[in-house]
């Protein structure tokens, strides 16, 4: 077990045990799998696991829910990010449904997000009005509508 | 409301939990992010400027410790008052993000 990892899981424990004070809290989780069996995934309500349109991610993200079942954590909805045309939109649709997999947000392809990286400016600042951060501004009021 | 974000390297995950807490906070919601990657860099999405998020320092392995169990085995618990922790490390970002930091992955091992 990682202490570094064990440090953050204790910290979220102990905030959860307090109620949280009314807080949203957002982790962004180490990428991959392992995380979850270190049991990040206990101290939260759900897990969204980002899945972009090609067969490696998408496989990841049925290991992430696969797991999270197992384990019995928090259950895993999907984020479908650079959504580039129909056909991308429809190859996400057609494996979250085949398997179970709930997707809380499509975010299109945004090259003014990439940009925003690049230059290390918040896409949110950068390019408030980029069809990309409509879409996480859309997410965040379903979170918490 | 305690969400976490993942996925794959490189399909946005970091870029997705900065924004959609900066969101959030930006529609009145207190908002705490915390940067569990080992190769932390949330805080630049969240918009801290670059020499704010190199100083910020990560949750210290001190904050866990040992204590003796009951039955006599020893357990590794969070000691430390989580309100005061958040206030001695980590940072506040652009609309009042909250931001605490994973500390440095793979010194000392085994935990």
């Amino acid at each position: 077990m990682c202490s570094a990892h064990a440090t953050v899981r204790g910290l979220l424990g102990e905030l959860v045990a307090r109620g949280g004070n009314g807080r949203d809290i957002i982790v962004d989780m180490e990428a991959g799998l392992e995380h979850l069996s270190r049991g990040t995934g206990r101290h939260v309500s759900r897990i969204l696991a980002v899945l972009e349109p090609y067969y490696r991610s998408m496989e990841t993200v049925r290991r992430i829910a696969e797991l999270a079942a197992e384990l019995g954590v928090a259950e895993v909805a999907v984020i479908a990010n650079k959504v580039r045309d129909q056909a991308d939109q429809q190859a996400i649709r057609e494996f979250c449904r085949s398997h179970g997999l709930e997707i809380v947000a499509e975010i299109p392809y945004d090259a003014s997000l990439a940009e925003s990286e690049r230059a290390g400016h918040p896409p949110i600042d950068h390019a408030p009005a980029a069809p990309a951060v409509a879409a996480i501004r859309r997410l965040a009021s379903q979170l918490t509508g | 409301m305690r969400i976490a974000i993942a996925g794959k390297g490189g399909t946005g995950k970091t870029t997705i939990a900065g924004t959609l807490a900066r969101a959030l906070a930006q529609g009145g919601r207190e908002v705490l992010a915390i940067d569990a990657d080992s190769n932390p860099n949330l805080a630049v999405t969240l918009g801290l400027p670059n020499s704010q998020a190199q100083d910020i320092m990560g949750l210290p392995r001190s904050l866990m410790s040992r204590e003796p169990q009951p039955d006599g085995t020893t357990k590794v618990v969070f000691a430390a008052d989580p309100e005061q922790v958040l206030r001695d490390y980590g940072a506040v970002g652009p609309d009042g993000v909250r931001l605490a930091v994973m500390g440095r992955v793979g010194h000392g091992g085994a935990g």
